[in-house]
Order: C-alpha cells, then sequence, then structure tokens
C-alpha cells in the first residue's frame, strides 16, 4: 500500500487545493482500479429504524400503512415531520371514523380533502400533528395598546382544561378559565354558550318555519350546522343537501358577528379597534374564521377587511399560555363572564357534546310550536344522550303530531343517516351532527387524555356538563334576559331582517373538488 | 435481476410518508429551511427523495400533481462509468450504490449524472457524496424499499423491471386515456430502474425530460479511456486522493461510535 500508516495525515487538504488536483482529471481513476485496494466497506444509511409492519419480505399488504396528506395552507392542522414515526393513526381516524381519506377517487383534483376536525391531531401518538398555533398573533394583539381583545370561550372547554393542570377528568373550571383569561389580559371575557342560546332561538325558529310549511327552499329534515367540520362534509360529499342545512352560524361565529357590531354599537367602540378571540375544543373553527360568508361585520359597517372573528384558540393552546405565564391553574378565583354577551342557560351548555343542541332545540321548538314549556322529557332527553353513534327519538308535540329527530356523532355514521336521507328514506324532522366521536367534549383541540381517545373521557367530560344543565334555573334559550334584550334593542325579530344578515348564512358547494367514492359493499 | 420501482403519479396524494420512510431508514437529518416536501421541496444531502407539489393546468382546469423523485438507478448509470475510484457501484439486485469508503470526493458523479442526482454534503468538513441506495440493504433481504412501503395508496410498485414495464403499458392501455402515453425511464438515459406514469405531461411536473436516450455512460467511457496513458505520471497524485479518503474514513469511524443512531 503506498499510504504509510504512521505518516501525519492530518495536515488539512484544503478545498481549492484539492479541488485542483481533482481537476487534473481521471489520472487516479485507472490508478484506483489498477490498485484493488480496499478499505472495510461501507455503506451509507439503510440501517435506521422503521415501525415493524414495514419490515416484512415481500409485498404483503400493511394494515396500517403511511399517513395522511396535510395541506401546507391547511388553517387548522399541521405537522412537524420530524415527530412522525408514520404509525398511521392519523390515516385510521381520518379514514375509519371520518370518512374523508380514502373516500374519494383518485388522481386528486384541486384540494387536499379535510374537513379539518382536527382528529388525527388527537389520535397522533407524537403529536407530530397539531393544531396550527394562533398564539403568536393573539399576544400581538394583546400587547398592542391600540386593540381591545375580546375574547368568548365555548360550552366544552370548560369541562377539560382542568386536566391539563392535574385536575380529574370532567373538573368544571368554568370560573378559574375567567379569571385566567383576564390575567393574561383579555379585555372581556364573554361566553359562547350565550349565542349557542342565540343559535338555538334562530334554528328552532327556522325548524318550527319548515315544520309548519314556511321554509321555502329549504326542506325538511333540518340539519344542524354549527360544526365547521360537518358542514364542510356536507359540501363536499352531500352538495344536494345543503339546502336541508340549517342556515344559522354557529355560535363561534354569532358572537364574533355580534361582538363587532352590537356590542362596539352599544359600547360606542370602534369596530376595527376589536381583536375578536375564542377559546374552542376544536380545530375547524381556525378553519371557520375565515369562510368569505362568515364576514358579516365587514358588510354591516361596508369595511371589507373587517373580520368577525379574529383568532382561536384551541384548548390546548390556552392550557400552554396559562402554563407560560404560571398561574395556578385550579387555585385561581372563579371569575364570571362579562354582561350582555355572558349569560347564558344550560341549553347553550349542552351544546358541548353530542345530543346537546338537538336537547337545547326541542326546548325551545316545543315551546314556539305549542306557546307551553317542552314536557319534562326534553329536559332530559334520555333518548339523545350516551355515545350510541345514531340515536333516535320522537316527541309528539299537541296540534303538530310526533316529532322525529335523529343525533349524530363521528362523521362514519352521518353517511348511514344521509344516505337514507338522499334517497328519500328518512322520517326524522331534525338532524343534529357533530363531527367528532362524543361531539365537541372530544373535540379536535381538546387536551390529550389518552391514545387513541377512549369513550371513559367523553362520558366524563359529558356529565359534568349534564349535571350543570340540570342545576340551571335557566335551561330554556329563549328565556335567557340577555337574548331577550340583545332582539328588543337591537335585531328586531328571531329570523328577522337584521338577524338574518348577521346571523345566518350560505354555503357552498365543494362536489368540484372531488370525485366520491362508489360506496363499496361490505 | 434487476427490480425496479414502478410509481403511478396519478395515485399520489402528497402525504410525504415515503420522505420520512426514507429519512427513518437512512438516519438523513430533518432539516429545519430544507423541507422535502411541498412546492419549495428541496434536493439535498438530506433528502434523498423528495415530493414536489405542483399546481398545473389539464384539460384547461388547475390540478394538483407530487411528484415523488429520487435517483432513478440507471441501468447504464453515468455516475458509475465517471466514478474512477468505483464508489458507485451497481449492487446484484440493480441498485446504483454509493461507497464512502472508496469515494474520493471529486464529484465526477454530480457532474456526470443527466438528473443531477447525487448531492455533497457541504456542510461537512470532509463530505461524502450523498444520494438514494434503493434500499440496496433492505431489498436484499426481500424486502421493499422504505419509501415503497410506506406509501397508503399503493402509489409505488417494486418487482422485476420488465414485469413493472408490462404493468405500466397495462395500465395505459386499459386507463381509456387516463394516462400520457409515456412511461418515463423506459428510455430516458438509456432506461431507469424507476419508471414513472402520469396523467400530465412530465416536463409540466418539472422532471427532467430532455435527456438523450442513449446512456450518458457511452460517452463517457470513451472519455475515460484517455486516462490510462497517464497514468504514470498519477502515483503522485494518487497518494494525495487516497490520504484525503483514508482522513475521512478515520474522522468518520471515531465520530460512528460517538453518534447517537436515533431519531432527534
Ligand atoms: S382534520 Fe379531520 S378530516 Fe382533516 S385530516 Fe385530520 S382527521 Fe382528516
Ligand atoms: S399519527 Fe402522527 S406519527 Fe402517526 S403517521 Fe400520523 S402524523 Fe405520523
Ligand atoms: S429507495 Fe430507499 S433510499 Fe431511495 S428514496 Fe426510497 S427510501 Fe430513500
Ligand atoms: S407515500 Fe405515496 S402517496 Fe404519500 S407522497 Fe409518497 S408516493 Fe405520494
Amino acid at each position: 500500500m503506498e499510504d504509510d500508516p504512521k505518516k501525519k495525515t492530518d495536515v488539512p487538504v484544503s478545498r481549492r487545493g484539492f479541488l485542483k488536483l481533482a481537476a487534473g482529471a481521471g489520472i487516479a481513476g485507472g490508478a484506483s482500479s489498477l490498485s484493488g485496494c480496499l478499505v472495510n466497506e461501507q455503506k451509507v444509511g439503510d440501517s435506521g429504524w422503521l415501525p415493524q409492519q414495514y419490515r416484512v419480505p415481500g409485498n404483503w399488504p400493511v394494515q396500517v400503512r403511511g399517513r395522511i396528506p396535510i395541506d401546507p395552507a391547511n388553517p387548522a392542522i399541521t405537522r412537524d415531520d420530524a415527530k412522525c414515526v408514520l404509525c398511521g393513526q392519523c390515516q385510521e381516524v381520518c379514514e375509519k371514523i371520518q370518512t374523508v381519506h380514502g373516500h374519494y377517487e383518485l388522481p386528486v383534483k384541486d384540494d387536499f380533502i379535510c374537513i379539518h376536525c382536527g382528529q388525527c391531531s388527537l389520535w397522533c401518538p407524537t403529536a407530530a400533528i397539531t393544531e396550527t398555533f394562533s398564539i403568536a398573533k393573539v399576544d400581538a394583539a394583546l400587547a398592542d395598546p391600540g386593540k381591545i381583545v375580546i375574547v368568548q370561550t365555548a360550552p366544552a372547554t370548560r369541562v377539560a382544561l382542568g386536566e391539563e393542570f392535574g385536575m380529574p377528568v370532567g373538573s368544571w373550571v368554568q370560573g378559574q378559565q375567567i379569571s385566567a383569561l383576564r390575567k393574561l389580559g383579555f379585555a372581556r371575557v364573554f361566553d359562547t354558550n350565550f349565542s349557542a342560546d342565540l343559535t338555538i332561538v334562530e334554528e328552532a325558529t327556522e325548524l318550527v318555519a319548515r315544520i309548519t310549511g314556511k321554509g321555502g327552499k329549504h326542506p325538511l329534515p333540518q340539519l344542524t350546522s354549527c360544526c365547521p367540520g360537518w358542514v364542510k362534509f356536507v359540501e363536499y360529499f352531500y352538495p344536494d343537501l345543503i339546502p336541508n342545512l340549517s342556515t344559522a352560524k354557529s355560535p363561534q361565529q354569532m358572537m364574533g358577528a355580534l361582538i363587532k357590531t352590537y356590542y362596539a354599537k352599544t359600547g360606542n367602540i370602534d369596530p376595527e379597534k376589536i381583536f375578536s378571540v375564542s377559546v374552542m375544543p376544536c380545530t375547524g373553527k381556525k378553519f371557520e374564521i375565515d369562510r368569505p360568508e362568515y364576514h358579516a361585520a365587514a358588510r354591516y359597517w361596508n369595511r371589507p377587511h373587517l373580520r368577525d372573528m379574529d383568532a382561536v384558540l384551541t384548548t390546548r393552546e390556552l392550557a400552554s399560555m396559562i402554563k407560560r405565564a404560571n398561574l395556578n391553574f385550579p387555585e385561581l378565583p372563579e371569575g364570571s363572564y362579562d354582561p350582555l354577551l355572558g349569560a347564558s342557560s344550560g341549553a347553550g351548555l349542552i351544546f358541548g357534546n353530542s345530543g346537546g343542541v338537538m336537547e337545547a332545540a326541542v326546548r325551545s321548538a316545543y315551546f314556539y310550536l305549542t306557546g307551553n314549556k317542552a314536557p319534562p322529557e326534553a329536559f332530559e332527553f334520555k333518548k339523545v344522550r350516551g355515545l350510541e353513534g345514531v340515536k333516535e327519538a320522537s316527541l309528539s308535540i299537541p296540534g303538530v303530531g310526533p316529532l322525529h329527530v335523529a343525533v349524530i356523532h363521528g362523521l362514519k355514521n352521518a353517511r348511514v343517516v344521509m344516505d337514507k336521507v338522499r334517497a328519500g328514506n328518512s322520517r326524522y324532522h331534525f338532524i343534529e351532527v357533530m363531527s367528532c366521536p362524543g361531539g365537541c367534549v372530544s373535540g379536535g383541540g381538546q387536551p390529550r387524555s389518552s391514545t387513541p381517545p377512549g369513550d371513559e373521557m367523553r362520558r366524563m367530560r359529558t356529565a359534568a356538563i349534564y349535571q350543570r344543565d340540570a342545576g340551571q334555573n335557566l335551561r330554556e334559550s329563549y328565556k335567557n334576559p340577555e337574548i331577550k334584550q340583545l332582539y328588543a334593542n337591537f335585531l328586531g325579530e328571531p329570523c328577522g331582517e337584521l338577524a338574518h344578515k348577521l346571523l345566518h348564512t350560505d354555503y357552498v358547494s365543494r362536489a368540484d373538488r372531488l370525485q366520491p367514492k362508489k360506496p363499496q359493499k361490505t | 435481476m434487476t427490480k425496479s420501482v414502478l410509481l403511478d403519479l396519478t395515485q399520489c396524494i402528497g402525504c410525504g410518508a415515503c420522505t420520512v420512510a426514507c429519512k427513518l431508514w437512512n438516519q438523513l437529518e430533518f432539516a429545519d429551511g430544507a423541507p422535502a416536501t411541498g412546492e419549495k421541496a428541496v434536493k439535498d444531502h438530506s433528502n434523498w427523495t423528495t415530493v414536489t407539489f405542483r399546481k398545473v393546468q389539464k384539460d384547461g382546469a388547475p390540478v394538483w400533481r407530487f411528484v415523488k423523485e429520487q435517483c432513478l438507478h440507471c441501468l447504464e448509470p453515468a455516475c458509475v462509468s465517471v466514478c474512477f475510484a468505483k464508489a458507485l457501484q451497481i449492487s446484484k439486485e440493480g441498485a446504483v450504490v454509493y461507497r464512502p469508503d472508496l469515494c474520493v470526493g471529486c464529484r465526477y458523479c454530480m457532474l456526470g449524472c443527466p438528473f443531477s442526482v447525487p448531492k455533497y454534503e457541504w456542510q461537512r468538513s470532509l463530505p461524502n457524496v450523498s444520494k438514494c441506495q434503493m434500499c440496496a440493504g433492505k431489498i436484499a433481504q426481500g424486502e421493499v424499499p422504505a419509501c415503497v412501503g410506506a406509501c397508503p395508496t399503493g402509489a409505488m410498485t417494486f418487482g422485476e423491471r420488465d414485469d413493472n414495464l408490462a404493468l405500466a403499458r397495462q395500465r395505459i392501455e386499459q386507463g381509456n386515456g387516463r394516462y400520457i402515453n409515456h412511461i418515463y425511464g423506459e428510455k430516458e438515459a438509456g432506461g431507469t430502474r424507476w419508471l414513472y406514469l402520469s396523467d400530465v405531461d412530465f416536463s409540466k411536473l418539472g422532471m427532467v425530460t430532455n435527456v438523450p436516450e442513449v446512456p450518458i455512460a457511452s460517452f463517457t467511457d470513451d472519455y475515460l479511456r484517455w486516462t490510462v496513458p497517464l497514468l504514470a505520471g498519477g502515483a503522485l497524485l494518487f497518494t494525495a486522493l487516497r490520504h484525503y479518503t483514508k482522513r475521512r474514513n478515520d474522522i468518520e469511524s471515531s465520530q460512528a461510535s460517538q453518534k447517537e443512531s436515533k431519531k432527534k
């Protein structure tokens, strides 16, 4: 061998010097081939780690393989590749529970089909998938002295946020959450339960119109519209049922519209100064705030750049802000909501779990149809409670007849019922659908409990909500005093002209973005 | 035996699982600012495969396509023929593999490759060349390449090249116009082991389409022939190159013992 092992070899070969040598062409090529002297054989790569299911010889089918695609511009979810272990859980939930991934033909058109439910972020064991973070945006607004930062909190966050601080599953932390938000610098804290009551008043009024034959272009069954994932699912896969969707906006968007119109007017605040934030159990809400159909304040004030909602924080994001501020969350005093958009009934609260919207709506619709308080069974509507995938119930309404309702959570279950509706084989008048199994209590933005998220957790969070509803005097949306005040001083009639302008919306067919897969007979 | 992968671009949903599988199996870095997927996917030493997101037109309508690229493993690879150090070799199964212990760092392979596949580890003081190995060790054990196995839609088929060509032709024939009539890699650069099917023109997808159909290696062999008469004067130069390789190998083995093999 030419080189003497003892010869000092640490004289650095400068790159330039070396390149000069190398530029001298392939002289050494021949030399190397002739020399035939090889050192220990080395290779690059080819010796790392892969999950066991990928380490089999041959082309065996693998039950769980790969992962879901995520649009780099997805407003709700994002992924850190460095944390992904290719376990395929995201794909399992998206394909088998939500029936989104794998339910359209390839090649794709011009969309990454996603309804933004965020269930994949809950199932992902390494938290490679997360919500797209909005904390920086909220921080900037809180630091801006020219901004009045207003926040609203969804029904379901108050039974889950405590888990992030070591409290038992289902701990009721409404008051601590309010105090924490005030300490973080939010100027007003409003309750999305208020606008859930408002949603019920509008949606029940709409339902009554459809039942009494005044629905116009909007047929029965009426489908709920408060879940942005469900709405986008209809727009993709059941565009023919768009007229069945209630035109009422979701509670988040109703609140957003009112803060920059009613509240701004009443408090004499320039709506431009308001930065409106929500704390949601949901990643889909981050998608919802960008829907152009929802920019009601912009139209009301004729200022096109105004957005009804400026940012959405998930429960997990709020938890991380509280931890960052080092607040001793469980020990915080119990604060209360600010007035005008802060009062709520038990009906608004139960929006947070599967069956809740239906029960709340029935309490009000019964009253609108008969002029009487709904019967006791509408205050513990057992048949629409619980974790059955599709729940059915009927309630007889004097002078109207039986009201047939269905409650669905998880979109795989929704397909079964929607296929019946599509075929004209459904007897339902009103159908509630929430994308996430269990409803918003286990929404895609809620604290992770275990993987995959379990029913025990869903039951405990839901039980906390029903318990509060049962203990409340005010349990019907139409009785909410601040709702009455809102109609009297600002909106006029439910489903009236201004209510329509601010609180109702329309939807867009997304049928041209995909080719649905033909249902496979199993 | 020449193993091959048929990649049907119409089946790719852009999930990027293949790029992650490649990095996990080959212990490549997930570098900030050098994504392996997306509209600005970066082809570099730690991204042996990339999935580039392309917004193109098809029949007057916008469509999104995802183009997985990696070394095409040519039948007659230019990189192999220009490498005087024999650091690029063809494995028994047909993978074009790189031997860092033999590489002198001349980077002729990078100049020679018509697809600009080999990358250089510029950030290292004594760099290696870096490129897809077709998971040579994995396929030698009868497994499929890491990326192929991780694909949720089965967009890639691993098998004998002749079988894959037949499959590709069959898909084009039975596809009712679904595919363009072009199997990329059948003839490009004299034929490659990775083959592609698509429903939009490959040039629109940013793939190299201006390569000759004769193997690049047929030119380089001519050129290399001239090096033999020059050999006599080459002893000194060769010693210098050997030092380069040896020094890097030494450093490598001392680092390898410290290096944490798990990814971050
Ligand atoms: S957010 Fe929901 S629809 Fe979107 S990828 Fe995740 S699970 Fe699927
Ligand atoms: S669930 Fe998370 S870790 Fe598993 S494949 Fe999906 S993104 Fe990767
Ligand atoms: S064949 Fe192996 S090395 Fe090549 S791109 Fe696929 S995973 Fe990476
Ligand atoms: S794993 Fe398959 S579907 Fe996903 S990006 Fe790679 S080739 Fe496309």
